[in-house]
């Protein structure tokens, strides 16, 4: 696999704040990179780096595989929407490819393939505002497609979407994906990212806190987590001495063991009071592991 | 640059294609047009039928009260371009009381002055009341008073006194044994009318027109300006706060998009120019004839040069004006906040406007001068001097010198402001803070 992008020690401070403390990372051709933190842990301020918005104090900034200008190789998709509401479907989209420098026959070619197959032909000539935040957020991504990015960059594609939206967004993520794109997706909902990315970097106050393919990741952290289905009153599960930290919703609870603890005393305690439906040791969730990395209390203000 | 261009390209499709570019283009001098006339000609019209009654202190003077005063000149657009308001065409229906026999003036006018309260329109109704002391002939601290339900009817009030005056001397004459026939030609007002010498030698009848003129003129100049700023500026509040600003400047450069707004918005501005002064040149000129005969010389006001000098201060006032909304809509979130930050620049940005009075009567004093030489103030100033003056060639060439160097440091400024400024989302910077934003950028 080939690099795309790597950043090396950025650093960027506004006044005494040092929003970005020495970031580094690289993102690799065909992947779907996962860039997380809590708002204000500096994944905007590290995308706008990326994007030439800022300069850096410090550290670079590397493009690699292509000769064409950074600004180009970019298709950014900034949190919530980035439109022009007065403007018309086609004409946006032309302008947004004209802008990276992609204009003439090609383009409107292209332009009027992806409007069909996100089925928005009928609505190519309807204004911005005219359309649903989904078919919006859908002629957002189509901009940044258009002039054939090296790399992807979305800023909270799902925030401010219902289920469906969200699903649909999910699935052109890994249409995308399979497409042999290469995706950073800047989220702070850790179950989404768990979902898509292979590759994740947790940012916390501005440093990266943990790095790596995802699976890698969890793996290191070991089986240490149960996840317990059940129905029955479980707030129980709480006090239990094995357990170190709960998350109990709706007769499912997550929980992670103290160091050397037997699962089994744990279905133990459990006999007639639950009644379980699914009982599983697994590699902590991204949620706990950043529960792990960050410390519960930050947790708390994220949920 | 052909990203600048896409952006010159939207900005200005965007812009012509509203529903207010088509309005201010077509409507908007029409308009202005008729903000300025109509009043005229409705004050003209709407003075008729004015309700007087007169107290004659003196009784002497009922045959000049005798009977309702017709309009002393009936056209009043003559009227108008005459400049004298008290001919203004006006009627007005006295009602005489011979009061000489009265002891007390102030009880007869009181049961008239008690009318001025019931409704206008009913028979004892009346508009005002002119009291004529006793000592009118004689005493040389005699007073007119005119009673009136609102002070501000000076037309009324310059006529009745004319009226009472002219009877009162004819009285006095004839009283010393001149012959009343001979009393006309006596007396006989000798009209005057007001001429302009040009340096070029040419004459121009002014008078009210040239005031009328000068203010379409300079409404047609400054109020696109403040309009199409306003849109700049709110655009930009726009851009920032659907983070479109963040697609645009990941992009190009800020410069490049600033130079691309800007002069997307020069495009439709000169595009609104050019519809304007075909119209105002196919319309001047098929009323030109009409209007001449209504007194209005206005083919004096449609010189070439008018048109060049309208069109290049245009578009200089014009371009420091949007550079001044710029820097606002960059340094805000909210069309609020911005609309707060430029109201005191926008009252400042005003001044000509304010005493347009004073430079167009005096196009040549000295701060008709200073203006048109200033920042901000010069394409405005300087372009109604030349149209309602001759102001020396080297005058406009160091207004125009002075106009485009302050659009050049604006420009400048506002590049640095918009670097900073239009990715910042906290409060509204203070004006220190946006020079501090200029000297980081």
């Amino acid at each position: 696999m080939s690099v795309v992008l790597s950043v090396r020690d950025v650093v960027k401070t506004f006044g005494d704040v040092r929003a970005v403390d020495g970031i580094s990372f690289t993102v690799q051709r065909g992947t779907i990179t996962g860039l997380l933190g809590r708002n204000g842990a500096g994944k905007t301020t590290t995308i706008r780096m990326i994007t030439g918005v800022f300069f850096p104090h410090a550290g670079s900034i590397e493009w690699l595989g292509s000769e064409r200008d950074a600004r180009d190789r970019i298709g950014y998709l900034p949190e919530e929407r980035g439109l022009y509401r007065q403007m018309k479907v086609k004409e946006h989209l032309l302008f947004l490819a004209e802008i990276k420098g992609r204009r003439g026959s090609d383009v409107v070619q292209s332009a009027e393939r992806w409007l069909k197959r996100f089925e928005l032909w009928d609505k190519r000539d309807a204004k911005v505002e005219e359309l649903s935040k989904g078919n919006q957020q859908k002629v957002q991504l189509i901009g940044t497609l258009l002039h054939d990015p090296d790399l992807i960059i979305l800023d909270e594609p799902q925030s401010g979407l219902d289920p469906v939206n969200m699903l649909l967004v999910r699935n052109l993520l890994r249409e995308l994906k399979e497409e042999g794109r290469t995706i950073l997706l800047s989220t702070h909902m850790m179950a989404e990212a768990e979902r898509m990315a292979d590759d994740i970097i947790l940012v916390h106050k501005g440093k990266v806190v943990l790095s790596g393919a995802i699976d890698a990741v969890r793996d290191s952290f070991g089986k240490n987590t149960l996840h317990i289905d059940y129905e029955g009153d479980g707030a129980f599960l709480e006090q239990l001495p094995q357990v170190k930290r709960a998350m109990i919703v709706n007769n499912a609870a997550e929980l992670s063991l103290v160091e050397g603890a037997d699962p089994q005393g744990i279905l133990e305690a459990t006999i007639g009071r639950l009644r379980i439906r699914r009982f599983e040791l697994a590699a902590p969730s991204l949620e706990e592991i950043f529960i792990e990395q960050v410390g519960a209390e930050t947790m708390e203000s994220i949920r | 640059m052909n990203k600048m261009f896409a952006v010159i390209k939207r900005e200005y499709l965007q812009a012509v294609r509203k529903k207010m570019f088509i309005f201010m283009t077509i409507f908007f001098p029409v308009l202005m047009a008729a903000l300025f006339i109509v009043p005229g000609l409705m004050v003209a019209k709407g003075l008729g039928g004015k309700k007087v009654a007169v107290i004659d202190g003196t009784g002497k003077l009922q045959s000049a009260f005798a009977h309702h005063l017709e309009p002393a000149v009936p056209d009043p657009k003559k009227a108008l371009s005459g400049g004298n308001r008290g001919q203004l065409p006006q009627s007005i229906d006295v009602e005489y009381r011979d009061a000489h026999d009265q002891a007390n003036l102030d009880a007869a006018k009181k049961p008239y002055l008690d009318r001025l309260y019931v409704d206008r329109k009913s028979t004892i109704g009346l508009d005002a009341v002119l009291v004529i002391p006793a000592n009118a002939f004689e005493g040389s601290d005699a007073r007119l008073t005119f009673y009136g339900r609102s002070s501000t009817d000076p037309f009324t009030q310059e006529r009745l006194a004319s009226v009472t005056n002219r009877a009162i001397q004819r009285q006095r004459l004839t009283g010393r044994g001149i012959d009343s026939s001979d009393v006309d030609t006596l007396t006989r007002e000798v009209p005057l009318d007001s001429v302009q010498l040009s340096r070029s030698g040419q004459q121009k009848k002014g008078g009210e027109a040239n005031l009328i003129i000068g203010f379409i003129f300079a409404a047609l100049l400054i109020i696109p300006s403040f309009i199409y700023g306003l849109e700049t500026m709110r655009g930009i509040v726009q851009e920032k706060s659907e983070r479109i600003v963040e697609v645009l400047i990941s992009s190009m450069s800020p410069r490049e998009l600033l130079t691309g707004k800007i002069l997307g918005v020069a495009a439709v501005g000169l595009t609104q120019v050019a519809v304007w002064l075909t119209l105002i040149a196919a319309v001047g000129t098929f009323f030109a004839t009409t209007a001449m005969m209504a007194g209005f010389d206005i083919s004096q006001f449609l010189r070439p040069m008018v048109f060049v000098y309208f069109a290049l201060f245009f578009i200089l006032g014009y371009l420091t004006f949007v550079c001044i909304y710029a820097i606002a809509g960059a340094a805000c979130n909210t069309d609020k906040e911005a609309q707060q930050l430029v109201a005191p620049i926008q009252m400042v940005m005003m001044l000509p406007w304010f005493i347009m009075f004073a430079i167009i009567t005096n196009p040549d004093s000295t701060l008709s001068v200073a203006l048109s030489m200033m920042p901000v103030y010069g394409p405005i100033t300087m372009f109604v001097r030349t149209l309602v003056s001759e102001p020396p060639v080297w005058h406009v060439l160091v207004s125009i010198a002075v106009s485009l160097a302050t659009i050049c440091v604006f420009f400048y400024a506002t590049a640095k402001i918009f670097r900073v400024g239009i990715l910042s989302y906290g409060k509204r910077p203070t004006i220190p803070e946006l020079w501090r934003w200029m000297k980081v950028a």
